[in-house]
């Protein structure tokens, strides 16, 4: 069972080196879209990177609108793996 | 002699620049009829500016690279306001600007932004957005974006929008390097201070050189990598 530090991890590895963001910038309360500036198009690629990233499929369960800050997608990620665990 | 110089080029050319753009819209008006004549008109306007970016440079270099057949998506870094104007040095003649909706608002540029047909990335539909690209494509015209976005960061990411049209429309993306302008003129700044320049388009990037489902965020990498290279030699 993968931990919340290991999504968290695996998570900002997979934002900074796609989309050139800085640790400083990966704090949980960052909003993805007003403070990372992650766009409609990113959202997209965000969650294909993510699917490769964690080998499980996010697609499905998953809306942009709901998902505000980076703490959101640990809280999505995690409840996947949860799921998937059960 | 730097401030003194960057005041005369403010005064004059930066004051020449202007009446330029107001005097050649105001006589090209009684002919321009169609979208693709408003293109020319700012092509030619585009030249203009050149030349008075010319002598406020302290050098200038244009390295135009052979360009693949066909329309394209021209994809430039960032840095300053006459960025826009720098790519008519490189050739690129007939040209569909996608920018930010800002520049739609402006007075006296968003009559020529919506005649020429110009494309306001942030209100215009990502499908709407493929659709009029297509058209432009088909009618000649090369596609340019500033995938950064904004002056503000020079080293900034490009984003993947552009990229995800090219493939899409499977056209190739053609790097533009523009090194200097910053210096020039700084973003919220008015003062032109003389600065080396150099324009230079580089070879081209194709859709199909990259494989898996992120191939627009490969092409963006490696335009950005390809741009940033050139412009970090140059400084060297």
């Amino acid at each position: 069972m993968i931990t919340k530090e290991e999504i968290i991890q695996k998570t900002n590895e997979a934002l900074k080196k796609e989309f050139e963001l800085t640790d400083a910038q990966l704090v949980p309360t960052a909003r993805l879209k007003d403070d990372l500036g992650l766009d409609s198009l990113d959202a997209v690629d965000m969650i294909v990177v993510l699917e490769q990233q964690f080998g499980v499929v996010l697609r499905q369960g998953y809306d942009m609108r709901s998902m505000v800050t980076l703490n959101d997608l640990y809280n999505f990620i995690e409840h996947l793996a949860q799921e998937h665990k059960a | 002699m730097y401030w003194l110089r960057t005041v005369f080029n403010t005064l004059v050319y930066g004051t020449g620049a202007i009446v330029w753009l107001m005097i050649s819209a105001v006589a090209a008006r009684p002919w321009i009829k169609t979208g693709a004549q408003v293109r020319k008109l700012v092509y030619w306007q585009s030249r203009g500016i050149l030349f008075f970016m010319r002598l406020c440079a302290k050098s200038w270099r244009v390295e135009p690279a052979p360009r693949p057949q066909g329309p394209a998506v021209v994809a430039a870094n960032h840095a300053s306001s006459l960025d826009l104007y720098c790519v008519a040095a490189l050739g690129f003649n007939n040209v569909m600007y996608i920018t930010k909706g800002w520049v739609f608002r402006l007075p006296f540029f968003r009559f020529v932004m919506k005649r020429a047909g110009y494309i306001d990335a942030e209100t215009t539909p990502p499908d709407e957005m493929l659709t009029r690209c297509r058209r432009a494509a088909e009618a000649g015209c090369d596609i340019v974006v500033f995938p950064q976005g904004s002056r503000r960061n020079p080293q900034g990411r490009f984003k993947s929008g552009a990229f995800y049209l090219a493939e899409k429309l499977n056209m190739p993306v053609i790097p533009v390097a523009i090194g200097g302008t910053g210096q020039m003129l700084a973003p919220g700044s008015v003062w032109l201070h003389p600065s080396d320049i150099v324009l230079k388009s580089l070879p081209p990037i194709r859709p199909d050189e990259f494989s898996g489902p992120l191939v627009h965020l490969e092409m963006a990498r490696r335009t950005k990598s390809v741009i940033m290279q050139f412009l970090q030699g140059e400084t060297l």
